[in-house]
């Protein structure tokens, strides 16, 4: 049932807090961001293989934990309020994808060690538009031989230049399928951009006839995707909530300590009135995180409350990112202040994960199925 | 009395309501509503007679008023359980109206809270059978969102009687109420908190006179009271002299926390807006339909937040939940009433001299009601600061001056 949590749901809970604030705290993440390192291994490792985060959701028939996404979202939470990021999100959709493609070779081969820590994965689906277009990939996949080659360009691969496998999406003969790429195969040049959000290094892709080898059936890959897309909404949506409630007790606590005029600049109903909008928005995005990841993943459901979360949270994180400069002044447009740190991710996950107004698109098939008009609602390609 | 165990569970709460219903309800009634004939419905719900004899039928049952305690004509049961009856209720049409609002949700709890046992053996049952309808004597012109400065005021007389004096305002449904719920003061020599007084009056007496409020949608559903020399009996009050104001916030309390149905997620009134755009054409514009989906969102999440505040209730939102839910509810109000005459432009504009108000003009003018009633939304985002955020209360610097020596409004 929603919003009822196990009381081992929230021991993992806190437990991740407290593991997130001593080995990766927001100080940690800002110090990597700015070296431009993707990880702290000694985290990293806390966090595999001590903690065993990346198997949560895992089957335990694949040496997973088992447990639901309600788990999985109370981990990106605690990830979002230290805005945590390198391989930690790509990877576990990585296990998403191969988990929904149900190749158990592929799925022998490749999940102990990811589950582990010991190797990372990223997902190449966004082709070179930069969104979800699960049925349209624009890698093409050539037959060669008993396999294949893939050949095109994927923007924004998060961790791109340094996760170990990649999944690409790409237009095969039977349609859009899931190929398993090396990092280091040969005719893979990996570009590595500078990024918008400090936190998340991307990749540009070039595949040059890069050998590769499809996951699960061939044509299968738009389902795939389709679901880890979701994933990808349920869990940045926790993540969102994580840090917006990172910056509301921030924030709040500034405007109760700051003085000005002879009183806390918290006692101003301009400053008071915009927290207040941002604590509302705070407690409605928790809600609707929450919600999405009580349901059942691949359930009509699931796909309401990730495109509901993913149009609401999306929208207040960045809202609230932008509010809480406002609110800190001239402090808050320095580089020293974390506010900034904030405000790009805020950008880049709402673009990630698709814009809002193609989830509230998405809607529509689902709560008002008489008014799908064609040409309306279809996500063009 | 139906019979209840308080451990059911809420479908068990349904079905009984439910089958009690089946025995209880007009067989006519019952019929039209399992045949979804509305015109029949309708014509019952319309029948003041019939609609008397069944409030008395539903109040004995105890399903008005099912929080209430046994003794005064309830059935002891949960705020979840009583939202199961409410849903069913609502879904067969057979539940009391708008109109009895003040009465069931707000003078029932303050007067189980505060009345001696002669006020509650004089007030409740009335209430729960439908016999007396309440309105609330509150606001008045110099004061509304700092309520306590009401200046109505009150004096004892030798007898033990009180002699009233003073102007009410946007009192809802007075022009149609037996009793209202009224603060006055008592002790202007006190800070303005501590001289208020809590009475119940009878809205017949002598010298209380009620005036109706045209509204800018054209209603007058509200009013505003007169009270001109107004005697009212010692047992008239509630509560301790100038104990009125903790009277008051029992009763300020209840408004947020009235019977509605369960807590559930599903189509709401953007639903309806979409469904309405498409049979008017505006549908295809897809910056409207994209407004409607935002709208759409928004009204979900807040159903989200009911249902998490219902499960994890007195937690999550410190006390402040309410006013949240108040917030983004009249937020939504005013995004209706503005997409309304969009999605319906034609309509919204004009319409065939002496028909009623479209819809979709009344939605519009309507709109900005819920931002000012009950609190307004900036009275909410500073409670919001001030309980959940922990910001520093908003100065009042006459809060602790005698009332009598404040500046006036």
């Amino acid at each position: 049932m929603e919003f009822t949590w196990t009381p081992e749901q929230l021991d993992l809970r806190s437990s991740t807090r407290r593991l997130l604030e001593t080995r990766a705290p927001l100080a940690r993440t800002r110090e990597l961001a700015e070296a431009g390192q993707r990880r702290d291994e000694a985290a990293w490792s806390a966090m595999t293989q001590q903690a065993g985060l990346l198997a949560l959701g895992v089957p335990e028939e694949h040496g997973g934990a088992g447990g639901s996404r309600v788990e999985q979202s109370l981990v990106f939470e605690e990830a979002g309020r230290v805005l945590l990021g390198g391989p930690l999100l790509p990877t576990v959709l990585a296990i998403e994808a191969l988990l929904a493609a149900g190749d158990d070779a592929a799925l022998e081969e490749h999940l102990p060690g990811l589950v582990e820590g010991e190797r990372t994965a990223t997902l190449a689906v966004l082709g070179s538009t930069g969104r979800w277009r699960p049925s349209s990939p624009t890698t093409v996949a050539a037959r060669s031989g008993d396999g294949a080659v893939l050949s095109g360009t994927e923007e924004l691969v998060l961790d791109g230049a340094d996760a170990d496998l990649l999944l690409v999406l790409a237009r095969a003969e039977g349609g859009p399928t899931l190929y398993a790429v090396p990092r280091d195969a040969e005719g893979v040049t990996v570009e590595r951009l500078d990024v918008l959000d400090l936190t998340r290094p991307m990749a540009r892709l070039h595949l040059a006839a890069v050998p590769a080898r499809p996951l699960g059936l061939t044509g299968g890959g738009a389902g795939v995707v389709e679901r880890v897309h979701r994933a990808a909404a349920v869990l940045v949506a926790a993540e969102q909530v994580g840090a917006m409630d990172t910056l509301v007790a921030r924030t709040a606590e500034y405007a109760r300590t700051r003085r000005a005029f002879g009183r806390p600049i918290g006692a101003f109903q301009a400053v008071k009135h915009r927290l207040a909008d941002m604590a509302v928005q705070l407690e409605m995005s928790r809600s609707a995180a929450a919600w999405a990841a009580f349901q059942d993943p691949g359930s009509a459901d699931e796909a309401f409350g990730a495109a509901v979360a993913a149009s609401y949270c999306g929208e207040a994180f960045l809202q609230a990112a932008k509010d809480t400069i406002q609110l800190h002044g001239g402090v808050g447009f320095t580089w020293e202040h974390d506010a900034h740190l904030f405000l790009r991710r805020a950008r880049a996950a709402a673009t990630l994960t698709g814009p809002p107004s193609e989830h509230r698109a998405a809607l529509v098939p689902l709560v008002l199925p008489d008014l799908v008009a064609p040409g309306h609602t279809e996500v063009p390609s | 009395m139906i019979e209840l165990s308080p451990t059911a569970t809420e479908d068990e709460v349904a079905a009984a309501t439910e089958r009690w219903l089946h025995e209880n309800l007009p067989p006519s009634w019952l019929k039209a509503v399992l045949d979804d004939d509305r015109t029949v419905v309708a014509a019952h719900l319309a029948d003041a007679d019939g609609m008397r004899r069944w409030f008395a039928t539903l109040g004995d049952a105890g399903l008005a008023t099912p929080t209430w305690p046994r003794e005064y004509g309830g059935l002891d049961l949960s705020a979840e359980q009583a939202a199961a009856v409410a849903d069913v209720l609502m879904r067969y049409r057979a539940n009391r109206p708008m109109d009895d609002f003040i009465g069931l949700t707000l003078t029932g709890p303050t007067v189980l809270a505060h009345g001696t046992p002669e006020q509650k053996e004089r007030y409740l049952r009335p209430i729960a059978r439908g016999e007396e309808r309440w309105c609330q004597l509150f606001s008045e012109p110099g004061a509304g969102s700092d309520l306590a400065a009401l200046s109505t005021r009150a004096v004892r007389q030798e007898d033990g009687t009180w002699r009233v004096d003073g102007q009410k305002v946007w009192n809802s449904f007075a022009h149609i109420a037996d009793r209202g719920l009224l603060m006055a003061r008592t002790s202007p020599e006190k800070p303005k908190h501590h001289g208020i007084s809590y009475f119940l009056v009878d809205m017949r007496t002598p010298g209380l006179e009620v005036r109706p409020l045209k509204q800018m949608t054209g209603d007058a559903e509200f009013n505003e009271v007169f009270l001109t020399d107004v005697v009212l009996p010692a047992d008239a009050l509630l509560g301790e002299v100038d104990g009125g104001w903790a009277v008051a916030i029992t009763t300020l309390m209840q408004e947020r926390n009235g019977l509605s149905g369960r807590p559930a997620v599903g189509p709401g009134v953007a639903d309806d807006l979409a469904r309405r755009a498409a049979a008017a054409g505006t549908w295809a514009d897809p910056v409207l339909r994209d407004r409607l989906l935002a709208m759409l969102v928004e009204e979900r999440v807040l159903q989200m937040t009911t249902v998490r505040a219902s499960v994890a209730s007195g937690r999550a939102m410190a006390g402040a939940e309410g006013s949240i839910r108040k917030l983004v509810s009249s937020g939504l109000e005013e995004t209706a009433g503005s997409l309304a005459a969009e999605v319906e432009p034609v309509t919204a504009l004009g319409w065939p001299q002496g028909a009623p108000l479209p819809a979709a003009a009344y939605e519009f003018l309507a709109m900005k009601q819920t931002s000012i009633a009950g609190g307004t939304s900036e009275i909410q985002r500073t409670i919001i600061a001030e309980r959940l955020l922990g910001l520093p209360k908003d100065p009042d610097p006459e809060k602790d001056l005698p009332f009598s020596q404040r500046s006036r409004a």
